[in-house]
């Protein structure tokens, strides 16, 4: 029998059993379930002076701000334990960025990231950082360890791109996981260049771009200084909270409610198809560090 | 002088060297198909999904101001740049080109087989007037105008005729409006397709109207779209839908036209109907 087509009626299906659906759907109920121990920590850090007059990154206090979070993720009492945590001296680490021209990971995040690495033993060689060359870069064929790193935007075909999407440069053709506004990008996560081996997800929300207009998708005028970075091991929960700062900021800026345009659904399937991490604020427990003012969420 | 740069050369010559004291920064930068991604990212297949020929790029600066951005797409057909303007239609009607939209420090517009995006770095009150300047200057360079597609003339009056998205791809009818994952409905670059609406929030009722090459492969997509998504159609090409909506198809020689969120059987068939009458097959 031909695999069943999902269609616009499957979402009104949906829709229609929603409010039952952890009741009586035993692939809905594990999404809602409560308990802490069942939470995943996702840490929100944010610092006055992560800019300068400028708007530009602030090294120094980038450099603390990633510190301070995988502390907190970790609950470590040094940077370096933190890291140690994940990173072994032996490995051969990628760190994946971002080069989209208006709001780029930056070279404060890169350098401040790398220097951690180096810290833990990890000899100079043996890291590498880059985006659209990740395909041909002879570390991140050879990586053991990934580290994804970069900022939060509204995204014409996904809703948001955060760090679900930035795995999209692992294959050929990333334009063939844009169809249903890229629902099925977590299948990415699957590959053997990339399984099990992103030991931490970091979603900049230094100057996040909530909304999006024309060919570049992009507006200074829809830009803000949050000053934000969110950190954490599971890339949806991750994700999942950058949308929620994102949608709070859409309320704030226009005055009503304007989801989206596409949904980030990927986020939410990321979850429920694809079981890559979970999207409930009911599982994701967030440590929220540094400056309070205006958090949003 | 290769073929590309003669191409963009010849499309350069729409833009004009100064605008209110913004002056040519630099050199233009020329896209094809294969090229868009290195400069416009992801949304490059919005481009490509409307057969885009050729992008040229310039950029104005000006002292203590923020640049400009020019962005010239020949999209090979009018109904091709008018369909590409009609994919992001939020913004204020401008009176530039053969249909334009100011939004945020964006400016929109199509004529003829251009579409133009012309955008400020920082909206202030001085880019604004340069950029509709430089639209003005851009619109009146361009010597022809073109037609909208035919397409449109068969959506009756009573929907929306200035937010009608006019497309190929399923990839675009799913960004405005869901259908399915799969490309039930066989679109291509070989079909158009206009989706129109009508009414407010939640109640909208959408049009989809689609000429495909020949007769055949209009019979085709019904029965795949009649499969997929009303396999438990009560009566031929009416379902009622889990919203308590109706959805309806009907097929008319090279075309289809399919009532989506329709309050009643009625309704469905009148609209349906209508269409019918329209279409000169």
């Amino acid at each position: 029998m031909p695999e069943k087509i999902f269609t616009r009626r499957d979402f009104l299906k949906m829709a229609a059993i929603a409010p039952l659906a952890g009741a009586v759907k035993p692939g809905f109920a594990g999404v809602f379930e409560k308990g802490p121990a069942d939470k995943v920590r996702v840490v929100l850090v944010r610092d006055k002076e992560a800019l300068d007059s400028a708007g530009r990154h602030n090294p120094g206090a980038i450099q603390k701000m990633l510190d301070d979070a995988v502390m907190a993720l970790f609950g470590e009492k040094t940077p370096a334990e933190a890291w140690r945590r994940i990173i072994k001296p032996s490995d051969t680490v990628g760190v994946k960025t971002n080069v989209w021209s208006y709001l780029p990971t930056g070279r404060a995040v890169e350098e401040a990231l790398k220097k951690r690495i180096m810290e833990v033993g990890v000899s100079e060689e043996r890291i590498s950082i880059t985006d659209r060359g990740v395909l041909g870069d002879r570390v991140f064929q050879n990586a053991t360890v990934l580290i994804n790193a970069r900022p939060a935007r509204t995204h014409h075909w996904a809703g948001m791109g955060g760090c679900i999407k930035n795995m999209i440069m692992f294959v050929p053709a990333p334009w063939a996981y844009h169809a249903d506004a890229c629902a099925d990008l977590a299948t990415i996560w699957n590959l053997p260049s990339i399984k099990g081996k992103t030991r931490l997800n970091i979603l900049l929300l230094l100057t996040p771009l909530f909304h999006g207009i024309g060919p570049h998708h992009y507006s200074a005028q829809y830009v803000w200084p949050y000053k934000g970075i969110l950190v954490g091991q599971d890339p949806v929960a991750v994700d999942a909270t950058g949308v929620r700062i994102l949608q709070a900021k859409r309320l704030q800026f226009f005055g009503e409610e304007r989801p989206l345009q596409p949904p980030a659904q990927h986020i939410v399937l990321a979850d429920t198809r694809h079981h890559l991490g979970v999207s409930s604020p009911d599982r994701i427990e967030l440590v929220k560090i540094g400056w309070q003012e205006n958090i949003l969420i | 002088m290769g073929r590309k740069a003669k191409e963009a050369n010849s499309l350069s010559r729409f833009f004009p060297v100064e605008i209110n004291g913004w002056r040519v920064e630099g050199r233009d930068e020329s896209y094809d198909p294969q090229s868009i991604f290195d400069y416009i990212d992801g949304a490059g297949e919005v481009y490509r999904a409307y057969n885009f020929e050729r992008l040229v790029a310039r950029r104005y600066r000006k002292d203590g101001e923020p640049d400009l951005i020019a962005d010239f797409f020949d999209m090979g057909t009018a109904s091709d740049a008018f369909g590409v303007f009609t994919h992001d239609l939020e913004g204020e009607t401008v009176e530039i080109g053969q249909g334009a939209v100011y939004k945020g420090g964006l400016l929109s517009f199509w004529k003829d087989r251009y579409f133009v995006s012309l955008y400020a770095e920082a909206e202030t009150a001085t880019s604004k007037q340069a950029l509709l300047g430089l639209g003005k200057e851009i619109d009146s360079a361009i010597p022809a105008r073109g037609k909208k597609p035919v397409l449109l003339s068969y959506v009756p009056d009573s929907f929306d005729l200035k937010t009608i998205r006019y497309f190929h791809s399923h990839l675009i009818l799913n960004y405005h409006f869901f259908v399915s994952v799969e490309n039930i409905l066989h679109l291509g670059p070989d079909t158009e397709a206009a989706l129109a609406s009508s009414g407010d929030k939640p109640d909208i009722v959408r049009l989809l109207i689609i000429r495909y090459p020949d007769a055949p492969s209009a019979v085709l997509a019904l029965r795949s779209f009649a499969k997929a998504y009303m396999p438990d159609a009560g009566e031929p090409e009416l379902v009622q839908t889990e919203d308590k909506n109706w959805t309806a198809v009907k097929n008319k020689g090279d075309y289809l036209a399919i009532i989506f969120n329709a309050r009643s059987p009625d309704q469905a068939r009148k609209i349906l109907a209508s269409v019918g009458e329209k279409i000169v097959d």
